[in-house]
């Protein structure tokens, strides 16, 4: 059903917001929004605070309607995605925000190991994986911690570790670095950039210009929820070299393939 | 295996969820035992004056006086006339002799002046018991009237004027009773509700960060759901062990007190898991459709 376009340097759009519109009160809190975002590519969304960028990865991760237009992220289409979907989804993305949302009652391991339950992961497979998680993230140490014993950068550095422990294809990140001080801010956006670099696209959202203007990454501009600009357009723009690592891997086969309903490998070539 | 899993991890969330959840979970087990010994005990008090009175209506019998001289064969015809009616659970045969022996037993120090008379004057009776269904002043009329134009018997007699009494006043009471259990219902349902409620909502945060995770309803619901269960088996026990604690205090005083049986007991605790766990789904259902 779902048309996907494989590019050359093997690339997949894995996720696609299409004349998106959206009205919260009396206005347009978004609109007409279009972009789409290929295998492995690291996008900063960038806009003042209103502009629209929450509400809009609200949408990406379908916890709200577009009132026009529709999002696409993998095999999941907006317009037509059922209520029990939805958790699929959301296993097969990883999604940070700015106040972490740990558990607070849960330690630092429960916390990441709670998503792969969630996915229906047995208990020794989620052991194996956790250390190796947690070693990536610098945390294998605090495992036992609870999230309030930890610094404001370190329960980021856990919410990303529960983010990925799934191996998504896709990481929306809502202001990861909103609370963080700018010495904190940098690793956290060099751990995204390494995840980026496993393989897994990261749209992240942030108001703060000048600290993803060096990157030299992506950016789409949202101004009053309209993007103002996106530098490097795909298909039109050239493709950036630092998404040379993106290849269309199993995860994303799996993520833009799946037919929908399914939790099995169903394949389906586009 | 992935529905292995998904056991394995509710039933370890449902152990969590006691085990972090102590204080909390003691104070809901503690308001809604009381609230359940409310009801008991008005249950309780229901079945033991329905019982008295039972009794007491149990007690009135129809009595079939036969004439005088009357021989076997027709008594035998009016003993079967009188059973093959569907109201009657059965019937005694009171001879004339036997109802003069209890007469005089009753008159106790002054039965002498029976021995002034020459003959027995007393009849020979059938006493009919009624079956407990159709213990009514109407059925017990029916048969005066069906009875009184046989061959053979004199006069059918039941306190009629004590048997409307009684049911005026058996209905007057069940009335009152349903009215007041209804209310008592009403607020043990309101209040349990509420607490579940309320447990769910300080919970609210990690239900919802379950939710981004991407935990499906049932994953959410079901620790919800076992821990209601649970929560309702624990508190009606406790209300059943207080009402058995308050029971066996006041049967010193009221000899005759009787307490639910073994199975009722079971069934009000089935029945309490059952709604406790229909509570947590409801309150849970409404809080994840938001």
């Amino acid at each position: 059903m779902l048309v996907y376009e494989i590019m050359p340097g093997e690339k997949r759009i894995i996720a696609g917001v299409y004349h998106l519109s959206k009205v919260l009160g009396r206005h347009f809190a978004l609109k007409d929004i279009n972009f789409q975002l290929a295998n492995g590519e690291f996008v900063f969304l960038v806009g003042a605070s209103g502009a629209g960028k929450s509400t809009l990865l609200r949408m990406m991760y379908m916890d709200d309607i577009p009132d026009s237009g529709q999002v696409i992220m993998g095999a999941y289409v907006s317009t037509r995605i059922k209520r029990s979907d939805i958790p699929r989804l959301r296993r097969k993305i990883g999604i940070v925000f700015q106040d972490f949302r740990l558990i607070g009652d849960r330690t630092v391991f429960e916390n990441v190991a709670l998503a792969m339950k969630v996915a229906g992961t047995g208990i020794t497979e989620i052991k194996h994986e956790m250390t190796n998680i947690l070693t990536r993230v610098g945390l294998y140490h605090k495992r036992y911690e609870l999230p309030g014993a930890l610094s404001g950068g370190e329960q980021q550095r856990v919410a990303i570790a529960r983010a990925v422990a799934n191996k998504p294809a896709v990481l929306l990140a809502d202001e990861p670095t909103g609370n963080l001080d700018p010495m904190v801010t940098r690793g956290i956006l060099e751990l995204l950039f390494k995840i980026n670099s496993g393989g897994t696209a990261v749209l992240m959202a942030t108001h703060d210009v000048e600290l993803v203007k060096s990157f030299g990454q992506r950016i789409i501009y949202l101004q009053d929820g309209k993007i103002a600009k996106d530098k490097e357009m795909l298909f039109r723009g050239n493709l950036r070299e630092s998404i040379s690592n993106s290849r269309v891997d199993h995860r994303v086969k799996k993520f833009t393939e799946h037919s929908i309903g399914e939790d099995d490998d169903g394949k389906r070539e586009s | 295996m992935a529905g292995i899993n998904a056991a394995k991890y509710m039933l370890g969330e449902t152990v969590r969820m006691l085990k972090c959840g102590k204080v909390s979970n003691l104070i809901s087990v503690i308001i809604m035992g009381f609230s359940l010994l409310v009801l008991v005990i008005f249950i309780l008090v229901t079945l033991n004056v329905s019982m008295v009175i039972e009794k007491g209506m149990g007690e009135i019998c129809v009595y079939v006086y036969l004439e005088d001289g009357v021989d076997n064969k027709i008594t035998e015809e009016i003993r079967a006339e009188l059973l093959g009616i569907e109201s009657v659970r059965g019937v005694v045969f009171v001879s004339k002799d036997e109802a003069l022996e209890k007469f005089r037993e009753q008159l106790g120090k002054n039965s002498d002046i029976l021995e002034e008379l020459e003959a027995n004057p007393l009849p020979d009776a059938f006493r009919i018991q009624m079956k407990p269904e159709s213990n009514t002043s109407l059925a017990m009329e029916k048969i005066a009237r069906t009875a009184a134009e046989w061959r053979g018997v004199d006069d059918v007699r039941y306190g009629k004027k004590w048997v409307e009494r009684g049911e005026k006043l058996v209905k007057g009471f069940y009335m009152t009773d349903f009215a007041l259990g209804l209310i008592v219902f009403l607020s043990v349902i309101f209040v349990i509700s509420n607490t579940v409620r309320l447990s769910i909502l300080s919970r609210r945060e990690s239900v919802e960060i379950m939710k981004l995770i991407g935990a499906t309803n049932m994953y959410i619901q079901v620790p919800f759901v076992i821990e209601g269960a649970i929560q309702g088996i624990v508190s009606s026990l406790l209300a059943m062990a207080l009402l058995w604690g308050a029971c066996s205090f006041a049967g010193r005083y009221l000899p005759g007190l009787g307490f639910f049986r073994f199975e009722g007991v079971v069934g009000f605790v089935v029945l309490c898991a059952f709604l406790g766990s229909i509570g947590s789904f409801v309150a849970i259902r409404k809080f994840l459709k938001r």
